[in-house]
Parts: C-alpha cells; sequence; structure tokens
C-alpha cells in the first residue's frame, strides 16, 4: 500500500480512492477526485490553478523548503518489516506531521503579517479622523475618557474653537 | 487527449452552459463489444482489428479478456492478412478498471494484442504501457515482452 499523491492538487490519494490514468508514452497520472481528473482532461495547468498546492508553491504562499519534506521523499527499496521500526515510524511520523504543519502555519502567519500592521495603522487613522461619526465632537469634549491619548491634546482645542462659530 | 472529442460544441440552447458542457464534455466510455475498432500494439503484421465477439461477458470485453476480432488493416508483409478472424488480449481499453486495491485504471485508447488460440502472442514485441491485470490472467508471455507495464 502506498500514499500517492494527486497529480493535479498534490493531495494524497488514500487507498481506494481516485482514478489512475496511463498516457500512452507511458506517463502515469493519479487523480485524488473527479474535479481533479476534469480540470486534467480541460488541460488545465495546475499552476494556475488558484487552489492547488502546485500553484501556491509556485507563488510563495506555503511553504516550499524544509527538512520536513526530506521524511516524505518516495523510496522504492522496500524495507524488511520490523515491529520496533514501525512502532517508532508511526510515532514519529504523527510527530514530523504536527511540527510540519505548525510551520506551514507559521509560515502563512509570517506572510499574512505585514498586511495586518498595514490594516492597523488604517485602522487607527481612520479612528482619528472619523470619530464624529460615531460621537458628537461636543460629547468628546466633554468626556475625554473617548478620546485616544495620542489625539486629545490637539483636538481638543481645535473642535471647541470649531464648534463655538458653528452653534452660533 | 481522448476524453476532449466532445469538447468542441455550440450549444444552441439556453439552458445552464455547465450542465450542458460538462455532459457533453464527459466521454463515458464502455466496453469492448462488437464492432468496436481495436488498436494492434505488437509486431504481427495487423493495424486494426474489429472485435466480432467478446469471449466472457455479456455486455462486452475489458481490460485483460480476450475477443475474436477480424483484421481490418495491416502492413503489407506481416504474419496476419486482411480479413483474417484472429483472438486478441485487452491490454488497454478506455474504460476504467477496478484493482483490487479499489483504485480506478485507464488509458489513453483501446489496443490488443494478438494471439493464438491457446494465448499464446503471434507478434515478438509489443508497443505501448500494459496493465499488470494480465499476470492474474496468465498472459506472462506478453508481459514480458512489454516495455512498460503500469
Amino acid at each position: 500500500m502506498r500514499l500517492e499523491k494527486c497529480w493535479f492538487c498534490s493531495s494524497t490519494i488514500y487507498p481506494g480512492h481516485g482514478i489512475e490514468f496511463v498516457r500512452n508514452d507511458a506517463n502515469i497520472f493519479r487523480f485524488c477526485r473527479s474535479k481533479c481528473h476534469k480540470n486534467f482532461k480541460m488541460k488545465r495547468n495546475p499552476r494556475k490553478v488558484k487552489w492547488t498546492k502546485a500553484y501556491r508553491r509556485l507563488l510563495g504562499k506555503d511553504m516550499t523548503q524544509d527538512s520536513t519534506f526530506e521524511f516524505e521523499r518516495k523510496r522504492n527499496r522496500p524495507e524488511r518489516y520490523d515491529r520496533n521500526i514501525a512502532e517508532n515510524t508511526l510515532k514519529a511520523i504523527k510527530k514530523i506531521d504536527k511540527i510540519r504543519s505548525d510551520r506551514a502555519s507559521d509560515h502563512i502567519k509570517n506572510r499574512l503579517k505585514t498586511g495586518k500592521i498595514q490594516r492597523q495603522k488604517e485602522a487607527r487613522k481612520q479612528l482619528e479622523q472619523d470619530i464624529h461619526l460615531v460621537k458628537a465632537p461636543l460629547a468628546l469634549a466633554q468626556d475625554s475618557s473617548l478620546y485616544l491619548p495620542k489625539i486629545k491634546v490637539n483636538v481638543s482645542q481645535t473642535r471647541t474653537e470649531e464648534n463655538q462659530p458653528m452653534e452660533g | 487527449m481522448g476524453g476532449l472529442g466532445n469538447n468542441f460544441c455550440n450549444l444552441p440552447s439556453t439552458s445552464s452552459e455547465m450542465t450542458c458542457g460538462s455532459f457533453l464534455s464527459q466521454q463515458q466510455r464502455t466496453f469492448i463489444q462488437m464492432r468496436t475498432v481495436l488498436k494492434v500494439v505488437d509486431n504481427s503484421g495487423a493495424k486494426k482489428v474489429m472485435c466480432i465477439q467478446a469471449l466472457k461477458g455479456k455486455k462486452g470485453a475489458r481490460l485483460g479478456d480476450t475477443i475474436i476480432a477480424s483484421v481490418k488493416e495491416a502492413m503489407p508483409n506481416g504474419k496476419v492478412k486482411k480479413g483474417k478472424v484472429v483472438y486478441g488480449v485487452v491490454v488497454r481499453a478506455a474504460m476504467q478498471r477496478g484493482r483490487c486495491d479499489g483504485s480506478e485504471v485507464k488509458f489513453d485508447d483501446n489496443a490488443v494484442v494478438l494471439v493464438d488460440k491457446q494465448g499464446q502472442p503471434i507478434g515478438t514485441r509489443v508497443f505501448g504501457p500494459v496493465p499488470h491485470e494480465l499476470r492474474q490472467k496468465k498472459h506472462v508471455k506478453i508481459l514480458t515482452l512489454a516495455g512498460h507495464i503500469a
């Protein structure tokens, strides 16, 4: 029994799933489900189809180089069965999986960090500029706790000055 | 590619394009039955062969089955001539065949290797990939001649 990778989306194909297509030049294409198979028949390039691992790795959205990938290399030599080795391998698989998924999620988090910081900066700026949509400036001037500490000094002065001509 | 034969068709109907397109672009591959033309992939001399009977199987022959066929097209100097009735073993079928581990295999075309009544191949070479379903059907000779076993 061997767990294969889908040619289109690179997910694992468990036994009993999927279709294997043998072309006349003896290239074997394995698909995990009919979605991938149909995309292949449409002659779509997996490197251009956004939900495939091939696309994500190509564009750097997913982790490409890591030492945990070495464990999954295809080995063509059959190993003699040894109970201890099998037991240790099963334990190791679990651990390696966990490490790999942690590293992958870290990679994604790091990638999204700059966007997050940018969004927070913009949100803060918007809060400064548009706070009058939420609370009346007069109420803000009276209740100083609603101010952000940073703008407390600047705004209170000018707003009270501006309000007087408006009200009058 | 085999499955794209029906892709390019004009759909004048107003029904949703997606369902019509997906229905027509999926060729339903079926059994090898009477009048099915198969490619011959050995050097016995024949090029194309038409099935006239599928031995075993009410609906038709599949991957690994034997058929009786009539030679429709042959090389000028070969062991078999046009019009001869021969036996053949299906080595590639476009219809998927279930494997014992639950997966399915399918090939790009329908191909056959000519054999005699005892099951020994007439030719001396086999071209293209062959499935290892042949081992179970005891066509070991064909497997040894094959260049690639799928």
